[in-house]
């Protein structure tokens, strides 16, 4: 059985509520199936108050065993480093996450807030906030580049805007079942399963991609999102069009441009005037290219799409 | 005897962190403050960007209405840019919003709520051990079958958002998708799934049909006893429960309530202007006074913010939205004589303070004013009358009964889309001022916008929970939430189960009220930062 305590920092609780829509295996199957045990957890938890004062200070005695601290959220230090904008239990909720991770076997990050510093960290970032190991690209966040868990693991990343509730469950499944040696962390300790492949992998307007096919306006059917709309699914690492949204879709399925949620820059250019769901080109050609692919080899492929380009590609592709 | 001070940090099981003291005296609550602990500063964020960055950053706001948000955040920029906005999208819109909400009915009664049917208060009430058998956290019978079927109505929501929560598929304009009749139809199916195995055979006991005959509170009295379908379904169940154990006898709160309305029609507000919204939405708005029984119209230039009680330093006085000058205080030390929480005190200018939610929402739905063709509803407000006004018990009642009618909704927008006409007409950008209104699951949500130079001038929320959370005004009146705690018994101040019940039936959103306010200018706050 594994413990698994679960608090809210700087937070929106998005990823709490993608989770409960967890189907393979739901909420519920994790606790009666996969021998997790939710200690506490503010939207779920049964204690209130002082009850769970003493249930926390019973986890940081060491009294009760927190095998996975899942946090969902930024830490919030103002004002001043201090923290006291946002007190959970009586404290600044920085200084229950900092005994807290010193007695847990694993902790979990879950979404940008907590992985990154998400959108409150924006600048100019008024909550002074820290994602747990990271301020959006740069090492250290709240609990230091050193830190690691008593298990002698960093802290794992789940970001995204929110999390996928397949890739939250399926890591708590990972750790309590003893298969976390199967995990590889990438560099921003996001699990590999997930993080690997881009968004792209499996995007339905794949095709139009390759045919230099574009959206040219919200509302259509057909094209691909990357050269008017601002898609960064070529360069995002995630997985959500393999393993779909709500089991049914994803963004750019859908026809909205996906804005790279899982990669710590995100919200890209800070959302400054024309940024916007609009592909930043410099002279028609986009700025920031799939990785791997350089300009000149760019402006070729360009070339030969458009003249191999297929009639369809600009047609009214996935009809009614 | 003596008073004794309860201070209970968190209440748990309501959205976000809420704080609460009560001072008790001869086992009642005789004063009451609640508070909001965590300060972020979203508008602070926003100003300076993007028009369209309150498409991506309020969903964020709050994870749990975030469609809510979009939906504001979308209709806030209709007006200010004048746009045109295709019947297809208005579905669109209104269609993620209902599906939203019918999502966090079931979810907010059975994980947040009904677990504390389960609390060893209730031990001798003959409804106790069945009450565990259902509701107990994860193992509850019907606790695991509703959440995992309410994360079927945000399917739909993906098949035309690509994904919930978190989805910026409304614009300015009109939607970002054009589905197809596989979407429609894989999301008829859907709903009917949720119908036909949750709503129906679980909650009602009954069929939609049936349960829509119910107009009055004899009918459904009438209904309860009709058959054992009736009176042993979760409603049924929870209905007799909830009396035995004496919920209808606390909790009532202010007794002015509130509503914005919502779900514009897909005909008559293709042109949206902030005058023409009142005319134009199915659920019509308006203001509720039970003291007088009367109904009016709501306006947003009614809304007042007062920060006197809250942590920010900009004097005493009631201001509108678009005139905030939020400067937030450094120190935030709790002093219940002066400032102790991060949310404002919100009110109408003539009437005072609200009460938002379900409850607010079907007391305006029994009143005659607005258009012939809007929704109207007379139910709960019948039953309010008759059970001699509010309570724990209407309200948590109130919010169960709406997800019939959203249902009905779904399927009508369902119905109504022409799928081969636009989705989207394409706006031109400018300067102005807007404003945009909805109803969150939890209550009236709106947004004000101001666009200058291209770029945000200023953007202002008032969540649901603003309005129900909200600290003493200047006139040190209480909030609607302090104000349902006075009053109530609490049987063992070891386990204050009933302030739970209060704050929980409220279905207030912490998350969405402590973000939802901002510092005056971005110099301010770096001096905070930096020192
Ligand atoms: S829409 Fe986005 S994710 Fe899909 S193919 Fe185009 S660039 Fe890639
Ligand atoms: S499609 Fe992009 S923006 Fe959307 S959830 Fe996936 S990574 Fe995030």
């Amino acid at each position: 059985m594994a413990n698994v305590l679960w608090l809210q920092g700087g937070a929106c609780s998005g990823n709490t509520i993608s989770f409960l829509n967890a189907e393979e295996p739901t909420l519920v199957d994790l606790i009666t199936d996969f021998g997790i045990n939710i200690l506490w957890h503010p939207s779920l938890g049964l204690e209130l108050g002082d009850d769970l004062q003493q249930l926390l200070q019973d986890c940081v005695s060491g009294k009760i065993p927190v095998d996975i601290l899942v946090f969902e959220g930024t830490v919030v230090n103002a004002p001043k480093g201090s923290g006291e904008w946002n007190r959970f239990a009586g404290r600044p909720m920085k200084d229950w996450l900092a005994d807290l991770s010193k007695v847990a076997a694993f902790v979990v990050a879950v979404g940008d807030c907590a992985t990154y510093g998400g959108i409150p960290a924006m600048e100019p970032n008024p909550s002074e906030s820290v994602g747990l190991q990271f301020l959006k690209r740069k090492e250290g966040g709240s609990l230091g580049t050193d830190y690691r868990s008593q298990a002698g693991l960093p802290v794992i990343n789940i970001p995204g805007c929110p999390a996928h509730p397949d890739w939250i469950s399926q890591i708590l499944v990972a750790v309590a079942t003893g298969r976390v040696g199967d995990i590889t962390l990438d560099e921003f300790h996001r699990p590999e399963t997930f993080f690997r492949s881009f968004t792209q992998t499996g995007c339905t307007r794949n095709m139009h991609f390759s045919y230099k096919a574009s959206t040219q306006d919200f509302g259509q059917r057909t094209g691909c999102l990357f050269y008017d709309m601002g898609c960064r699914g070529p360069m995002t690492h995630s997985s959500c069009n393999r393993i779909l949204w709500n089991r049914v879709s994803s963004k750019t399925r859908a026809g909205m441009p996906c804005l790279g949620c899982t990669e710590p820059e995100f919200p890209f250019h800070d959302l400054k005037p024309g940024t916007v769901f609009k592909t930043q080109t410099v002279m028609g050609v986009p700025k920031e290219l799939p990785p791997g692919i350089n300009k000149k080899d760019y402006a070729l492929l360009t070339v030969v799409a458009k003249d191999t380009s297929p009639s369809w590609a600009s047609d009214d592709f996935f009809t009614v | 005897m003596a008073v004794q001070k309860l201070e209970i940090s968190p209440v748990g099981r309501v959205e976000g962190d809420l704080d609460v003291r009560v001072d008790i005296e001869d086992g009642y609550v005789v004063n009451a403050w609640t508070k909001a602990e965590l300060f972020r500063g979203f508008e602070v964020i926003l100003r300076g960007k993007d028009p369209q960055a309150g498409l991506i950053v309020t969903p964020r706001i709050c994870g749990i209405c975030g469609a809510s948000h979009l939906s504001c955040a979308s209709w806030a920029l209709d007006t200010a840019w004048g746009t045109e906005v295709p019947r297809n999208a208005i579905l669109a819109r209104n269609l993620g919003q209902l599906v939203e909400t019918i999502q966090s009915h079931p979810r907010h009664f059975y994980a947040l709520y009904a677990i504390d049917l389960t609390n060893k208060k209730y031990k001798n009430s003959p409804f106790y051990e069945e009450a565990c058998k259902r509701f107990s956290a994860f193992t509850g019978t019907s606790y695991e079958i509703a959440i995992t079927t309410s994360a079927k109505p945000v399917e739909l929501y993906a098949l035309f958002g690509g994904q919930w929560p978190h989805s910026s598929y409304m614009v300015p304009g009109g939607v970002m998708c054009a589905p197809t009749l596989t979407d429609v139809t894989r999301g008829w199916g859907i709903m009917e799934y949720f119908r036909t195995n949750w709503l129906e055979p679980v909650w009602l006991g009954c069929s939609l049909e049936r349960y829509e005959q119910i107009q009055t509170y004899e009918d459904f009295l009438e209904w309860l006893d009709e058959s054992p379908n009736h009176a042993n379904s979760d409603l049924g169940f929870y209905w007799r429960m909830g009396l035995d154990i004496g919920l209808d006898k606390y909790g009532a709160g202010p007794g002015k309530y509130l509503t914005w309305g919502y779900l514009p029609h897909e005909d008559k507000y293709q042109k949206p202007t902030i005058e023409g919204r009142n005319a134009a939405v199915i659920m019509k708005g308006g203001v509720y006074d039970s003291f007088t029984d009367t109904h009016q119209m709501v306006d947003h230039t009614f809304t007042r913010e007062n920060t006197s009680h809250a942590w920010y330093e900009e004097g005493t006085a009631d201001v509108h939205p678009f005139d905030r000058t939020t400067v937030p205080k450094e120190i935030n030390t709790g002093d219940y004589e002066g400032k102790y929480s991060w949310s404002t005190a919100v009110s109408h200018k003539d009437l005072g303070r609200m009460e938002v939610g379900s409850l607010a929402r079907q007391l305006v739905a029994g009143g005659k004013h607005g258009e012939s063709w809007q929704h109207y509803d007379g139910l709960v407000l019948d039953m309010f009358k008759k059970m001699g006004g509010p309570s724990i018990h209407l309200r948590e009642f109130a919010r169960m009964h709406e997800s019939v009618k959203l249902y009905r909704e779904v399927e009508r927008c369902l119905r109504e889309f022409k799928l081969n006409d636009p989705w989207y007409i394409k706006p031109t950008e400018k300067d102005g001022r807007g404003w945009g209104g909805t109803e969150a699951s939890r209550g009236a949500l709106c947004h004000w916008v101001e666009v200058e130079g291209g770029k945000i001038k200023n953007y202002q929320v008032i969540a649901p929970t603003t309005w129900n959370v909200g600290p003493r005004d200047g006139n040190h009146t209480r909030g609607p939430i302090e104000d349902a705690l006075i009053g109530i018994p609490i049987e063992d101040p070891t386990n204050p189960v009933e302030v739970g019940h209060v704050a929980r039936s409220f279905d207030s959103c912490l998350v969405c009220t402590v973000h939802a306010h901002d510092a005056k200018t971005g110099k301010e706050l770096a001096r905070f930062r930096t020192n």
